[in-house]
């Protein structure tokens, strides 16, 4: 029972040596704890959703994803089972492949069915909380349902009016930021890509189609705004007090017919046939949309105010959205004035929506929604709740990207934006955006692009203009002028939910 | 003795605290059951209540057998043995039953009842050894015919045995098929634990000089101890059991510093076995093949580190709380995504279904059988006895701790079992005789006679 046992020559005790390699044990095992915290905390996220794991494989093979709703709870997508009885997405129209997009065996996922793969697909969210409380619930095999903001037939008509032309259409709540439809062109065949029998075939066309059709216009599509872009100057120079509705530029009506000379380059018009040698306000400018007043307006701004007000409606960053954007530019920001102009001729230009000027169409249609909403910017959404399938719903909160300028200042705009539409000169260029009975706010814009080409068709807009219920921005690649293709297409659009609605 | 206690009558003695740890782990084991069951069945279900109620059965009669036996032994080792069974046999109920099948006359035995009934034997084995075994002169007196006895079987093994995944380390006898290196673990501690105590103080003093002051025990006092760790490193390494061959080195080498108290012997021991190791990995293609899988295991992500990267996976996807029992582990076509997961991966599956929190609490229970082990080592009588405990414990621990590193990539994957959870008869029937033999050594005599007023007696032994 003792230590030192009797007759013991040794006179060491085994006990200190013990301790000792019990030390050392004890250290190996800490090496053990800290291997098992590599893997399970610090690569536990980067392994477990790898496209190769098996809980990813085997979820996307077995689990039944969930359906994606629109407003009105038409089904947008569903999953069907195969011969195998593995399931396979069906999607209700083609018109929808841009924003859902797609979720195949073969080629991964794109769109909303990327986005919320992990919803769809039941594997829930990955804060601790929600990984603890999985555990205590059974599995279904099921995943959320995805209820989004979407109309089903307001996107199945910015389609059919887009037609065979290449473009966008984004149309929002401006008050929630929910986006009714946003529609890009040309389409492709999602549910051909989901379904395994047709899978390679269906790909390999979308891949191949020169109208490149796998790419987001309304998102991830940079255009050159044009005219449309005069409402950004407007949000610059009002908040920023360099201009107010009543400011005129003396040399503005003789520069009409000459064009006015910024460093040697000259900016031109269009509209003196009408205007003679009228002193345009800030109203009227945007009424006959004229170049000379906002090149004016933008350089008095300055590119300071001009880049300050861009950000603050989100350029320079992808917007806050449930899928991947591109950022809209002012500028290539290399160059050396305030804002990275790099010349007066460059901030005259892009104070027009010309000189490099790049933006996305879910841009332009926060522009308008901005104005729309009283200077407050909404938060653009897709996904407005999660359904189990057990139906409980989880709400997603919708938010502001804050406010942009002062509800005065949007007003103005907003009047400017009606005499646009509605006045009778601004009818001259926005031909077809007026619908009867509605009071529509807009701006159209004809987006020169040098070369012979056809100009882009542009229109940024929103309706009633008392109390704005949807906002909008259509581009139609190559469309010509904004009142030829773009601003009819608004007109029917807000004039089909505007006549939806109860 | 007073006249109360006969001989072959012991006076019973309550085990208190081996009871309440008991219920403990019956609880815990209980609700493991039932979350298995919730997430199989969606409801409150326990799975194969037999199997689970045989089981606690078994280990409360261990309990009062030791009761009625009225030993004085260990009273943590039994419950901490008893969780990492038990928890061994909740994987088994939670894989597929058809991993392992045997059939014994008409019935079809599935995985988990294979795995009971193994479970059951080891526990028949701990409980008999720990009651019957008095005095280990049986062991230490003739340890060079255990030795040659042990070498023996495995030499058997290596001529008769059949290939299982392309390694020859199993021997059949009739329908039971047993790997017999998993037996010359205890032999060798056995061996080694008589030889080194015998020889400890010569070893120790009796230094040659090798340069300067580097000094090493003389060779004909290594020579026995050499030649037996050789002769049963060659045969594991021949048999590719790289993992037994690993576990008995880092066994010799933690003994040999007990006896001694060298560390330049063990630091000397350990570059040896660098040595040897790169020795090896330049003779032999599979031990080089092991090593580059270790190393890069995604360069063949569907070959060679196919089961490894699975592996890896699960514990990723288990995160720190783990995906909960049975909701883990997908999968595709019907095939579990880790190869050989019963015997080779436990620790990544549980890994997943129980966390990060359930792989510290496994690891935790092998620190606690092992500390269980060397305080009976540091309480033992003499030398043999205390290297011998000292010697079984650090099997269990040493062989955890090689398996657990494989598994999570932080030394080669070596095919060693998981010691209580893994399925495997031979592997559970010699930690079931290790448990046994832990607990028979460790009583502490029969109680004194009973005082008029005694002060509370002193927890555990003597530390």
């Amino acid at each position: 029972m003792t230590l030192q046992g009797p007759g013991r020559g040794h006179e060491r005790p085994l006990g200190g040596r013990v301790a000792r390699l019990s030390l050392v044990l004890a250290l190996v095992y800490c090496g053990l704890t800290l291997g098992a915290g590599y893997w399970q905390v610090y690569r536990a996220d980067d392994l477990s959703h790898d496209p190769t794991d098996a809980g990813m494989i085997a979820a996307a093979r077995s689990v039944v994803r969930g359906r994606i709703l629109d407003r009105d709870g038409h089904v947008l997508a569903t999953s069907r089972l195969d011969a195998a009885g593995e399931p396979y997405r069906v999607y209700a129209d083609a018109s929808l492949s841009a924003p859902i997009g797609y979720a195949s065996r073969l080629y991964g996922s794109a769109g909303l069915e990327a986005a919320y793969a992990s919803e769809l697909l039941g594997t829930g969210g990955d804060d601790p909380a929600s990984r603890a409380l999985a555990k205590f619930r059974p599995r279904t095999g099921r995943g959320d349902d995805l209820q989004t903001s979407l109309s089903l037939s307001l996107q199945k008509l910015a389609v059919s009016l887009l037609g065979s032309d290449r473009g966008a259409v984004v149309a929002l709540d401006p008050r929630t930021g929910d986006v009714l439809a946003m529609a890009s062109t040309p389409t492709y065949d999602a549910s051909g890509i989901a379904n395994p029998a047709t899978s390679r075939a269906a790909f390999a066309a979308a891949r191949n189609d020169p109208g490149q059709p796998l790419l987001d216009r309304a998102i991830q599509g940079r255009y050159v705004p044009g005219s449309v872009f005069k409402i950004v100057t407007a949000i610059a120079g009002l908040s920023s007090g360099a201009i107010t509705p009543a400011t005129t530029f003396p040399q503005q009506p003789a520069a009409e017919t000459t064009g006015l000379l910024v460093d040697g380059y000259r900016v031109r018009d269009g509209h003196h046939l009408f205007t003679g040698s009228e002193v345009l306000d800030f109203t009227r400018a945007t009424e006959v949309s004229c170049n000379i007043w906002y090149a004016l307006a933008g350089l008095r701004t300055g590119g300071a105010g001009m880049d300050e007000a861009a950000r603050r409606l989100g350029f320079g960053a992808p917007l806050p959205f449930d899928l991947p954007t591109a950022a809209s530019q002012l500028t290539n920001s290399g160059g050396p004035l305030p804002g990275g102009f790099a010349d007066d001729v460059e901030l005259a230009n892009a104070a027009y929506g010309q000189g490099e000027v790049l933006v996305t169409p879910l841009q332009m249609a926060l522009v308008a929604a901005t104005v729309a909403n009283g200077g407050v910017e909404p938060q653009p959404r897709l996904v407005t709740a999660f359904v189990s399938p057990s139906g409980a719903v989880r709400d997603v909160a919708g938010g502001t990207l804050g406010r942009v300028l002062s509800q005065g200042d949007a007003g103005a705009i907003t009047t400017a934006m009606v005499q646009a539409v509605e006045g009778a000169d601004g009818q001259r260029f926005t031909t077809g955006a007026q619908v009867p009975g509605v009071t529509v706010a807009g701006k159209t814009g004809t987006a020169q692009l040098g070369g012979s080409g056809e100009p882009h068709s542009w229109f940024i807009g929103f309706a009633p203009a008392e109390a704005p219920t949807i906002a909008i921005a259509v581009i139609v690649e190559q469309g010509g002028h904004g009142g030829s293709r773009a601003a009819p297409l608004a007109g029917q659009m807000i004039a089909a939910f505007l006549a939806a609605k109860p | 003795m007073t006249a109360a206690t006969l001989p072959g009558f012991p006076r019973p003695i309550v085990r208190r605290r081996e009871l309440g740890l008991l219920l403990a782990v019956a609880a815990a084991l209980a609700l493991g059951n039932l979350s298995l069951g919730l997430t199989r069945a969606g409801s409150l279900t326990v799975v194969d209540p037999a199997g689970l109620l045989i089981y606690l059965g078994a280990l409360v009669a261990v309990h009062l057998a030791l009761v009625t036996a009225g030993r004085r032994v260990d009273e943590v080792l039994l419950p901490t043995v008893g969780l990492l069974g038990g928890i061994g046999l909740l994987l088994a109920e939670r894989l597929p039953q058809d991993l392992v099948v045997q059939r014994v006359g008409s019935t079809v035995l599935g995985l988990a009842s294979l795995q009971l009934v193994w479970l059951i034997l080891a526990l028949v084995i701990a409980a008999v050894v720990a009651i019957t075994v008095r005095s280990d002169r049986w062991l230490r007196l003739y340890k060079y015919t255990w030795a040659a006895a042990g070498l023996g079987l495995l030499a058997l093994t290596f001529v008769l045995g059949t290939d299982v995944n392309g390694t020859r380390l199993t021997l059949d006898f009739g329908p039971v098929s047993g790997q017999p290196s998993e037996l010359l673990k205890v032999i060798l501690v056995v061996f080694f634990a008589a030889y080194l105590a015998e020889n400890r103080v010569l070893l120790a003093d009796a230094r040659v000089r090798v340069v300067g002051r580097l000094t090493v025990p003389p060779a004909p006092y290594l020579l026995p101890a050499g030649l037996m760790l050789a002769l049963a490193l060659g045969i594991v390494v021949i048999q590719k059991d790289l993992g037994a061959a690993l576990l008995f080195y880092a066994v010799f080498l933690c003994l040999f510093y007990l006896a001694t108290g060298s560390k330049v012997d063990v630091a000397l021991g350990i570059g040896l076995f660098l040595v040897g190791f790169v020795l090896l990995a330049l003779v032999f293609p599979h031990v080089r093949d092991r090593v580059a899988t270790w190393l890069d295991p995604w360069s063949d992500p569907l070959g060679t580190g196919f089961q490894t990267i699975q592996a890896l996976h699960a514990f990723a996807r288990g995160g720190l709380l783990g995906t909960g029992l049975g909701a883990g582990l997908p999968t595709i076509g019907g095939q579990l995504p880790i190869p050989a997961v019963h015997t080779d991966f436990p620790l990544a599956a549980l890994g997943e279904e129980l966390g990060m929190a359930g792989v510290l609490a496994i690891l935790g229970c092998y620190l606690v059988v092992v500390a269980r082990g060397l305080r009976i080592a540091a309480a033992a009588a003499d030398d043999v006895r205390a290297l011998l405990c000292a010697g079984l414990a650090l099997v269990i621990g040493v062989q955890a701790a090689i398996i657990a590193a494989g598994n999570l990539k932080l030394i080669p994957l070596t095919g060693i079992t998981l010691p209580f959870i893994s399925y495997g008869g031979s592997s559970l029937l010699v930690n079931g005789l290790i448990v046994g033999l832990l607990l028979a050594f460790s009583d502490r005599g029969p109680l004194p006679p009973r005082e008029p007023r005694r002060a509370r007696r002193p927890a555990g032994g003597p530390g």
